[in-house]
């Protein structure tokens, strides 16, 4: 359990989803910040050191691939997975996350997705600064 | 040449003749006087010859009493004697009157006179005296004295008659050289006058038998124009793509070109001199009855007229095509209707064409939604499975009643969508009674999503059900795409309301109901307004169709409705307001799709 309690963000507007996944991730091992819009996830982004982050597209104000793009422009190495409940997102919004997947394809897929993200780092040629 | 010069031109070669027949006739009197003249001259000279011999007869029968008494010294003898002379003074008097005016006559005369006064003097009155006394007057002596004398009378005498002959032979000669004279005259004249008359006549006809030609000439150049003319409307006629008829006042055809003769199935040479309504037979698409000719009515309305929408024609053989087609009078040159001409075309094409893109327009109208829609379902879905994967893993009784909660209220979003989605696109055939109200409710339930994407607030006045008798998946299509509008055109930050009411009869309009939908976007400007139900008009550049005002329009039109834009870019006032106005009851034909007019 103690290798799984990265710090995961999960932005998302739908309250109802976003408290469900909270419990999903907590319940696999993982420490749980939630946003529902753009402005404050990229605000916790800022101020909280974290690893990775479940991010919601279709969002008031600011969708998730121009929250993708700041946050890339703030800690850039913080793996992104983009959820969607659109298909066929346009590829400059997905060439700007690690991975993304829609909604709907059930709780292990997310898990699964989410701990290959995290695993990544360790493998990856640039180490973690 | 014009007609004044022409009668001008009658009216000399009239007179000419005329004038030089008077001209003629004139010389012919003069010459014709002179000879009279003449012969009045040859009448006198008879006339002097005649006095001349009858004082000769006087001296005569003087000298012959004379010689009688002479001899027989009986007074008897003396009878004739006496009565000569008598007379004889008087007689030398009238002939001295008839040659008063020639010298030498008159010189004869008193020659005459005196010879005889001479002989009647010194022989006649001597001799008688002696005769009387008794002696005896047979002197020879005396007697030739008396010879000599009267010899000299008689001289005298024929010297008269010899001179006034020789006048009226003058005067003979003079008249018959005057007849002459008056023949030649008479030639001369004839043949003058007939030069003159005939060259004067030449001059003129050649005149008018040049503006004659001239005449010709412009009446062929014009001929040859309106040939031109006449061969260029018939090429043009029948180079255009629409069929063509012209037709008498009365209806008759005239000319048809030859797509009319393709439309209508009729050749060209068996329609022209028919009735317009044997060849052009119209009907009403829909309900199969007979429309008003176009000449009917262009002659009751006396303008160019367009034919109803869903015009039939029904060819020769009996198949119909659609045609779209106008009518125009042709004026004469007092603005009376001379003819007719009729312009139409086969819309059966373009009707497909139209009925195509209409379909279009809802399947774009569909798939914009769809996306919307997918969010809707997809995100409880995902908050169902995350749920349902909880419980599998191990769940206190609490945390299961909770989650069970949760998934049964993101279940009932999802069936709400469902049915809205599904009211969107139930087809009816038959216009039913429609709550605008809940139709407006569920397009917004549907968009609400967009709403929030696109930061724009609803407002609603909805505050009752609204019926109509309607087809409410179009009409859902209509609020559909012009909530859509709003909404962007509010976006970002904008507001948009939408509502609705009934609305009461007027005179002018029967019951029926308004949607206003109502954005505070940046208005549209006025160039554009008058583009805006045109087709393949858009503002969106590659998001938008162009379609959906035009589809509107048509529905609601359809629906015996109309749509209202007003629109106002003041910087401080800017937004749009699209009214809907729908009556209660409409007359609209079932079974139709949808046609934009």
């Amino acid at each position: 359990m103690l290798q799984n309690s990265h710090l995961v963000l999960c932005v998302d507007d739908e309250l109802v989803g976003l408290k469900v996944r909270k419990i999903l991730l907590e319940r696999a091992g993982y420490q749980v910040l939630t946003a529902i819009d753009g402005a404050s996830g990229l605000s916790l982004f800022e101020a909280e050191p974290i690893e990775a982050v479940v991010l919601d597209y279709s969002m008031p104000g600011m969708h998730g691939g121009e929250v993708a793009s700041r946050m890339r422009g703030i800690k850039p190495n913080v793996p992104i997975l983009l959820l969607s409940a659109y298909i066929g997102l346009p590829i400059e919004v997905t060439s700007l996350v690690d991975l993304y997947m829609t909604k709907g394809e059930g709780a292990p897929v997310l898990l699964q997705k989410l701990e290959s993200l995290l695993q990544q780092p360790v493998t990856a040629p640039q180490p973690i600064r | 040449m014009n007609l004044t010069q022409f009668n001008r031109i009658l009216r000399q070669v009239f007179l000419l003749p005329i004038i030089a027949l008077l001209i003629t006739a004139w010389a012919l009197y003069l010459q014709v006087r002179g000879a009279n003249e003449t012969v009045r001259q040859i009448q006198e000279a008879d006339a002097t010859i005649a006095q001349v011999a009858q004082v000769a007869k006087l001296i005569i029968d003087q000298e012959s009493g004379l010689r009688g008494y002479e001899a027989t010294g009986d007074d008897r003898f003396l009878t004739d004697y006496r009565q000569a002379e008598g007379s004889i003074q008087s007689e030398f008097n009238n002939l001295a009157l008839m040659v008063q005016f020639d010298d030498t006559q008159r010189h004869n005369i008193e020659d005459l006179s005196n010879g005889y006064q001479n002989w009647h003097d010194a022989f006649a009155l001597p001799i008688i005296a002696t005769v009387r006394a008794g002696g005896k007057a047979n002197d020879v002596t005396l007697n030739l004295y008396g010879k000599t004398l009267m010899d000299q009378v008689r001289q005298d005498l024929a010297a008269i008659t010899h001179h006034t002959e020789a006048r009226r032979s003058d005067r003979i000669q003079q008249w018959h050289r005057q007849v002459r004279n008056m023949v030649e005259a008479l030639i001369a004249i004839a043949l003058g006058m007939g030069v003159l008359i005939g060259l004067f006549t030449r001059s003129r006809l050649n005149a008018v038998s040049s503006a004659y030609r001239v005449s010709l000439e412009v009446l062929g150049r014009r001929a040859e124009e309106i040939f031109q003319s006449e061969q260029r409307l018939r090429t043009t006629l029948a180079s255009i793509g629409d069929g063509v008829i012209t037709c008498a006042a009365d209806g008759r055809i005239e000319m048809m070109n030859p797509v009319a003769s393709d439309l209508t199935g009729w050749p060209q040479a068996e329609a022209v001199n028919r009735p317009l309504d044997e060849i052009f037979r119209i009907v009403n698409e829909k309900t199969g009855e007979p429309v008003d000719t176009p000449v009917a009515k262009v002659k009751r309305l006396r303008s160019v007229v367009g034919v109803a929408h869903d015009t039939s024609l029904i060819r020769k053989d009996g198949t119909r095509i659609l045609i779209a087609d106008s009518g125009a009078p042709i004026p004469d040159q007092t603005g009376e209707i001379a003819g007719i001409v009729l312009v139409f075309r086969d819309i059966t094409l373009e009707r497909r064409t139209q009925d195509t893109l209409l379909a279009n327009e809802k399947l774009a109208v569909a798939g914009r939604l769809a996306a919307t829609i997918a969010h809707e379902i997809h995100n409880p879905l995902d908050a169902v499975s995350n749920l349902l994967y909880l419980m599998r893993t191990g769940v206190s009784e609490e945390e299961s009643k909770q989650f069970i909660d949760m998934a049964e209220s993101e279940l009932a979003r999802v069936t709400q969508i469902s049915r809205a989605m599904l009211g969107l696109y139930r087809e009816s055939r038959a216009p039913v009674p429609v709550d605008l109200k809940g139709i407006l409710e569920d397009i917004l339930l549907l968009m609400e999503h967009r709403f929030l994407e696109l930061q724009v607030t609803v407002q609603t006045d909805l505050p009752s059900p609204v019926l109509v008798d309607a087809f409410p998946a179009e009409l859902r299509q209509v609020f559909t795409n012009l909530i859509a509008n709003a909404a962007e055109a509010a976006a970002p930050g904008g507001k948009i309301s939408v509502g609705t009411s009934a609305l009461a009869a007027t005179p002018k309009m029967s019951s029926g109901a308004v949607v206003v939908i109502a954005d505070n976007g940046p208005g549209i400007p006025e160039e554009v307004r008058s583009q805006l139900f045109q087709p393949f008009f858009t503002t969106k550049g590659e998001r938008g169709t162009g379609l959906g005002l035009w589809v509107s329009r048509g529905i609601i039109s359809k629906h015996g409705g109309s749509i209202e834009i007003t629109s106002n870019t003041d910087h401080l006032t800017h937004g749009t307001t699209v009214a809907v106005f729908l009556t209660e009851k409409p007359t609209i034909a079932a079974g139709h799709s949808q046609r934009a007019h």
